[in-house]
C-alpha cells in the first residue's frame, strides 16, 4: 500500500546518505588542499559545493511536498522533520569544507599551514574524517550507539582547537598575524563542522527514539 | 455528567464466534476517545458493547466487566434501556424518522419515557439540543419540517440533536461522518469539540486524520489473523499514538504500511 509515498520516502532517505558522503569527501579533501598546498583539489571543493546546495533545495522541496501531501505519521514523520533540520546541518558542513578549501587557495603556491600548526591541523583533518564516517554510519543505518560514540569524538575536536589556540597566542609564535587569523579561522571551521556532524547524529537519535537526546 | 467507563477482560460474541477478545480499557469522561483499526477488527462491536446495544442481536452475548463510573452496566437488576438512555448512539448514516417533523425527531427519545411532559418543557428541550447540536440557527423556523428534508450533515446533527435530547452522560459515535462531505465532517468534528466539555465521548472513525484531530485518547484494534478474533492493541495519548506509538503494529497501520 502506499508505494508511491514509500519509494518517495527511500529516495529521500537516499538523499540524505548521498549528501553526508559529499561532506565527508569535502572536508578530507580541503584537509589535503591546505597540508598539501593543492589548488586543484582546493577548487574540487569549491565545484562540489554546488552540488551540495542543490541536494539540500531539491530535498526540502520534496520533503515538504510530502508531508503536504500525504500526511506522514510517527517514524515516516519524524524521519521527514528531522531531514529539514538534518539537510541544514549538511549544507553547513558543506560550506565549512568550501571555507577551508578557500583559505587553501587564497594562500597558494604557499601551503596556508605553517610547519609548527601542521600536526594539529593534520589531526582536526583525521577527527573530521573519522566522525563524518560515523554520521554516515549513523544515518545509513540509524545505528545509535554509534550515534553516542559522535559525541565523545566532537571533545576531541575541541581539544584541538584550543591546541590551535595556544600555538598562535604563545610569544614564540614567529608566523605573523595573518597566519594567526588563517589558523584561528581554520580552527573555527573544523569545530563547527564536528557540531553539525554532531546536530546530524541527534537528529538521527530523534527519528529512531523519538525523543530529543539531551545536552 | 459525564462519566467514566472501565472496561475489563471483555469477549464479545456472535452465537459461537469469539468476534473480539480480552479487551481492557478506561475512556475518561469529558474527554474523546477515538477507535481505530482496520474494517472487521470489531470496532463496532466493541462500542455496542458500551451501551448493551450488541445484544439486541439474537445470539449475541458479551464476558467481563463494563462499568460506568464504578457500575457494571451487565449487572443483575440493571435494565438495558436506562443504560442506553444513559449512554447514547449516534450511527454512520443519519437516520432520522422521515415522516417526523425537526421537532418531534429531537423530542423521540424523550416521549418513549412514561413521563409525562409539557409542551413548554419539551419546547425547551428541543431549542436547547439542537442549540448544542448546532443546529438551532439553520432550523428554528422550520422546526414543523420533515427532518428528511435537511442536508446530510444536517440530519447528523439532528440524531445528534436527538441524542442529546434525553440528557446522557455519553455518546457513542460510530463513523458518524463516513456518509458526509467535507465541510459537514468539518462541521460534526467541530460540533465534537463542543460537547466533549459536557459529555464522555467515543468516536468509531476510518479516518485516522479525524482521530488525530478529535481525540485525546486513540485505541487501535487489530486482527491477530484471519479467523481470529479482533484485539485492542494498544490505547495511548492520541499525540503518543500518532507521533511515537508504542506498539510496532499500530506504527504500521497509521503509516499505510499494513497487509
Ligand atoms: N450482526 C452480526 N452477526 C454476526 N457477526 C457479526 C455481526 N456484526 C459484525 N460481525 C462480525 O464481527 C466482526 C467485527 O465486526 P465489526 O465490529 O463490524 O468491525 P468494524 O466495526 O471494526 O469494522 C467481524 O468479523 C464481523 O463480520
Ligand atoms: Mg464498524
Amino acid at each position: 500500500m502506499r508505494d508511491v509515498y514509500h519509494d518517495e520516502l527511500d529516495d529521500i532517505g537516499k538523499g540524505v546518505i548521498e549528501m553526508t558522503n559529499l561532506v565527508a569527501i569535502a572536508m578530507d579533501r580541503a584537509t589535503s588542499a591546505l597540508l598539501d598546498a593543492n589548488l586543484a583539489q582546493a577548487e574540487a571543493v569549491m565545484a562540489a559545493d554546488k552540488r551540495i546546495d542543490t541536494l539540500r533545495t531539491d530535498l526540502e522541496e520534496r520533503t515538504f511536498q510530502v508531508i503536504s501531501r500525504q500526511q506522514p505519521v510517527a517514524t515516516d514523520l519524524r524521519v521527514l522533520i528531522s531531514t529539514i533540520h538534518l539537510t541544514a546541518d549538511l549544507e553547513r558542513m558543506g560550506d565549512l569544507a568550501d571555507h577551508v578549501a578557500k583559505i587553501a587557495r587564497l594562500r597558494f603556491p604557499e601551503s596556508a599551514v605553517p610547519e609548527e600548526a601542521r600536526d594539529v591541523i593534520s589531526q582536526m583533518g583525521e577527527v573530521a574524517r573519522s566522525l563524518v564516517t560515523k554520521v554516515a554510519d549513523v544515518v545509513d543505518g540509524r545505528d545509535i550507539a554509534l550515534a553516542q560514540a559522535i559525541e565523545a569524538e566532537d571533545d576531541s575536536m575541541d581539544a584541538l582547537r584550543r591546541k590551535l589556540f595556544t600555538l598562535v597566542l604563545s610569544p614564540n609564535w614567529s608566523r605573523g598575524t595573518e597566519a594567526a587569523i588563517d589558523m584561528t579561522l581554520l580552527g573555527r571551521y573544523y569545530e563547527r563542522y564536528a557540531d553539525h556532524a554532531v546536530a546530524v547524529a541527534r537528529h538521527t537519535i530523534f527519528i529512531v527514539t523519538g525523543r530529543r537526546p539531551e545536552h | 455528567m459525564a462519566k467514566r467507563i472501565d472496561v475489563s477482560d471483555v469477549n464479545i460474541y456472535y452465537g459461537k464466534f469469539l468476534a473480539v477478545s480480552d479487551v481492557n480499557l478506561t475512556i475518561q469522561p469529558r474527554s474523546v476517545t477515538a477507535f481505530i483499526g482496520p474494517s472487521g477488527c470489531g470496532k463496532s462491536t466493541v462500542l455496542r458493547t458500551l451501551n448493551r446495544m450488541h445484544e439486541v442481536i439474537a445470539g449475541a452475548r458479551v464476558e467481563g466487566t463494563v462499568a460506568l463510573d464504578g457500575e457494571d452496566i451487565y449487572g443483575a437488576g440493571v435494565d438495558p434501556v436506562d443504560v442506553r438512555r444513559t449512554i447514547g448512539m449516534v450511527f454512520q448514516r443519519p437516520n432520522p424518522f422521515p415522516t417526523m417533523s425537526i421537532y418531534d425527531n429531537v423530542v423521540a427519545g424523550l416521549k418513549l419515557g412514561s413521563k409525562k411532559i409539557s409542551k413548554s418543557e419539551l419546547d425547551g428541550v428541543v431549542e436547547s439540543s439542537l442549540r448544542s447540536a448546532n443546529l438551532w440557527d439553520e432550523v428554528r423556523n422550520r422546526l414543523s419540517k420533515p427532518g428528511s428534508g435537511l442536508s446530510g450533515g444536517q440530519q447528523q446533527r439532528l440524531c445528534i440533536a436527538r441524542a442529546i435530547a434525553v440528557k446522557p452522560q455519553v455518546l457513542l459515535m460510530d463513523e458518524p461522518c463516513s456518509a458526509l462531505d467535507p465541510i459537514s465532517t468539518l462541521a460534526i468534528e467541530d460540533l465534537i469539540q463542543e460537547l466533549k466539555t459536557k459529555y464522555t465521548i467515543v468516536i468509531v472513525t476510518h479516518n485516522m486524520q479525524q482521530a488525530a484531530r478529535v481525540s485525546e485518547r486513540t485505541a487501535f484494534f487489530n486482527l491477530a489473523g484471519i479467523g481470529k478474533p479482533g484485539q485492542m492493541v494498544e490505547i495511548d495519548d492520541t499525540d503518543k499514538i500518532f507521533s511515537n506509538p508504542a506498539d510496532k503494529r499500530t506504527e504500521d497501520y497509521i503509516s499505510g504500511r499494513f497487509g
